[in-house]
């Protein structure tokens, strides 16, 4: 059982600031991630968290009992770095056993035994005790870096980019048995990263901080069907979401959109309602990649007129880029397109799909609108 | 503008007067106007192959020819080469205006027609805004631009670039990539991109040469390339995620000829295509592509029920993963959004068209294999 909770922290250094004001609550067994791009504050916070820095203002509680005060070794909280630094001339065994053998945790040998053999189960690594860290796949010494981090029972794990500096086809891979350990282990994590795709892999929570500041904290479904402002839109999905401006026209009795100077678009009636009541005249529309369809005739009268900028397969997908009326629109679609560059193309918007953003960007008004996404189930 | 032709090129260079062969007879033929991207991993002799054509690096044996003049003993500065490199070597005093004009000033070109080609090839670049600014105030992305600028603006036959994008991170380097496509069909110069990065060379190339420890693996389309890789390599290399490879063996059951892992978790028939190559009792390596196996709710030959061991939801997609054995994890790729947990039951259907068959020992594709024995 453990609930961590930080309020009210600031941190720091010289006369920068890294972070302003951060609180959030990490529940029993939940997996944290804090997200963000490099120099976002990340990792500031987590070491604040482990102990290993003070931060200038704010508290941080471990069940509810503020800990602010408590030695980083005294926490109970095991850090996981990138490089697992396990012991080369070690074998497995000895490796997840050196917590337990260590002057200050010392366990009599028989007590050692049974808590490796106990956590080597859950990680599924019995099988390999007796081999030496070079003898072990990328997944397997990851399995070993936290088995000898579980050893000790923690209350929580904290976890800075694990395995974001692997290169992306071991990390795909790494990403899965980290998933697939996560499920046997029920211990609370923090888990810092400033990859995308292992925030909405894994996370039960993501924290997106960005410039020492929280732009919103939600489940993985909620910063990705509805992020917060414009920065979240941003930083999920590649390519990123199309983001441009819009203008509300009014054509009869129907409002529509007017986008690239021109273009006027039908937009679902709820949004129609939202703009009229709320007497906005500009919005911010996004729509990701994969939400706009392509053609080479006008099939109807939402198609936008481009010509193709650029067509970059990438395996299976591809990315289109449309150049319209001087902006770039980005599309993913499969690779074995028929597509010739330079040539004119129409493009069409799914405006269910569409997210709305106030004028500038800071703020969501609508998003995915009659769009009935299966179940709620979006359970990492 | 011209052909480039690399024939029978070698490099031994000498380490502890220990030959080592960087590049072994490699043959490449790119159009003129052709976009070819030289990929594999470090230290695979991609480079030096780049630095053989600028003529940093000398040629052992074989020769290189740019259209019908053969350059090997021609000067770096005669070859008519534009060379950007990843780290930009901008001179950090110059404005990006005199850092792109140094080359025509070195060749005495008068200064009317320097500004005249600085401010066209700054306008191809999106950098004319830049021109007066010193490369320290610059981001990546801009000083790749001026890097790039500068390699053009000498009208070079041959445009080389020496992996232009590694230095920008993520979201930057993917808008370089679509600018240097866009600015290769604008251009129209014959241009070779070195590159350890398989996505960067299947988006910018019209054709990639495969290289692996010297030797040329596979040149073709990046299409060619990621649905007909010739042998295991290849197959691992290009895609991402990763091909699925892992070990089968060829068994008879109800006279018909059958695929499956050691453990039987995967079984079904062999395809058709296959069938001539394929002999009882032997092991191969089957790959197959995440995004070549989908998610079905009716049996026939192709597919497997399974259970989920992990599932991923990554918005634009979501990944299945499966456990084959200890080591091995099968992953399927689906743009469709479905919704699993650890332990559902799948059934997943493998496209029979698009298996990938190796030979256990050369890695060889098996119809490949055959052919050359």
């Amino acid at each position: 059982m453990a609930n961590v909770r930080v309020e009210g922290i600031k941190k720091s250094f010289k006369k920068e600031t890294v972070l302003s004001d951060i609180s959030f609550e990490v529940k029993d067994k939940e997996f944290f991630v804090i997200f963000g791009p490099a120099g976002a504050g990340k990792t500031t916070l987590l070491n604040i968290i482990a102990g290993i820095y003070v931060p200038d203002e704010g508290h941080v509680y471990l069940n509810n009992k503020c800990i602010d005060h408590v030695e980083p070794e005294d926490r109970n909280v095991a850090m996981v770095f990138e490089d697992y630094a396990l012991y080369p001339h070690l074998t497995v065994f000895d490796n997840i056993a050196s917590p337990l053998r260590s002057p200050r945790y010392k366990q009599p040998e028989e007590v050692v035994k049974r808590e490796v053999t106990r956590v080597a189960e859950i990680l599924k690594i019995d099988w390999l005790l007796d081999r030496n860290p070079s003898e072990l796949s990328n997944g397997q010494r990851q399995r070993v870096g936290l088995g000898r981090a579980l050893i000790r029972s923690p209350e929580v794990f904290l976890m800075d980019e694990p395995i974001t500096h692997l290169d992306a086809k071991l990390r795909h891979q790494m990403r899965a048995e980290l998933k697939d350990m996560q499920r046997n282990l029920d211990t609370t994590t923090i888990y810092v990263t400033h990859d995308y795709l292992e925030a909405l892999s894994l996370a039960d929570r993501i924290a997106v901080i960005n410039k020492g500041k929280i732009e919103q904290i939600g489940t993985p479904e909620e910063i990705y069907y509805k992020p917060a402002n414009e920065f979240v839109a941003s930083a999920f999905g590649e390519p990123e979401i199309n983001i441009f401006n819009a203008e509300v026209v009014k054509e009869n009795t129907e409002l529509k959109l007017s986008i690239f100077g021109r273009k006027k678009i039908k937009i679902p009636k709820n949004i129609q309602k939202l703009v009229a009541e709320k007497e906005i005249s500009i919005v911010r529309v996004g729509i990701r990649p994969k939400d706009i369809k392509y053609g080479f005739i006008q099939k109807n009268e939402n198609c936008i007129i481009g010509k193709v900028y650029s067509f970059e397969p990438l395996g299976a997908k591809a990315i289109l880029t449309v150049q319209v009326h001087n902006q770039l629109v980005q599309l993913l679609v499969p690779s074995d397109s028929e597509i010739q560059l330079n040539q004119e193309i129409f493009i069409e918007i799914d405006m269910e799909k569409t997210i709305f953003f106030d004028s500038v960007g800071n703020n969501l008004l609508a998003s995915y609108s009659n769009v009935e996404r299966k179940g709620v189930a979006w359970q990492n | 503008m011209a052909e480039l032709i690399l024939k029978d090129v070698c490099k031994i260079y000498y380490k502890n007067k220990k030959p080592v062969e960087a590049v072994k007879s490699l043959n490449l033929k790119c159009r003129d106007g052709e976009f070819v991207a030289l990929l594999g991993p470090s230290g695979c002799g991609k480079s030096t192959t780049l630095r053989m054509i600028a003529g940093l690096e000398d040629i052992t044996s074989g020769d290189i020819y740019i259209g019908d003049r053969r350059i090997n003993d021609l000067h770096p500065k005669d070859r008519n080469i534009g060379l950007a490199f990843e780290n930009y070597a901008l001179y950090p005093p110059l404005t990006v205006y005199d850092n792109i004009g140094f080359n025509l000033r070195a060749k005495k070109i008068p200064e009317k027609q320097i500004k005249e080609e600085i401010h066209k090839i700054a306008e191809l670049l999106d950098i004319t805004d830049l021109l007066d600014m010193k490369p320290a105030a610059l981001s990546g992305g801009q000083k790749q631009r001026v890097n790039i600028a500068r390699a053009l603006i000498r009208r070079p036959e041959v445009l080389l670039l020496d992996e232009p994008l590694s230095h920008l991170d993520g979201k930057v380097r993917q808008k370089m990539r679509t600018e240097i496509k866009h600015l290769h069909t604008e251009i129209n110069c014959t241009t070779i991109i070195v590159t350890h990065d398989q996505l960067e060379a299947m988006a910018l190339a019209d054709r990639i040469a495969v290289i692996n420890q010297g030797v040329l693996q596979q040149f073709g389309t990046p299409l060619e390339v990621f649905n007909n890789p010739v042998n295991e390599f290849v197959a691992g290399f290009i895609g991402e995620p990763p091909m699925n490879i892992f070990n089968v063996v060829a068994i008879m059951e109800n006279g018909i000829l059958h695929f499956k892992t050691e453990n039987s978790l995967i079984k079904f028939v062999v395809p058709e295509k296959y069938i001539r190559f394929v002999k009882e009792g032997e092991k191969y390596r089957f790959g197959i592509r995440p995004t070549d196996i989908t998610v079905c709710r009716e049996d026939d030959s192709y597919t497997v029920k399974t259970k989920v061991s992990v599932f991923e939801n990554l918005g634009e997609e979501c990944r299945i993963h499966i456990r084959l054995d200890n080591d091995n994890i099968l992953s399927v790729v689906s743009s469709e959004i479905f919704h699993f947990k650890y332990g559902d039951e799948i059934k997943l259907k493998f496209n029979p068209e698009r298996i990938h068959i190796f030979d256990c020992k050369t890695g060889q594709r098996i119809e490949k294999a055959l052919q050359m024995t």
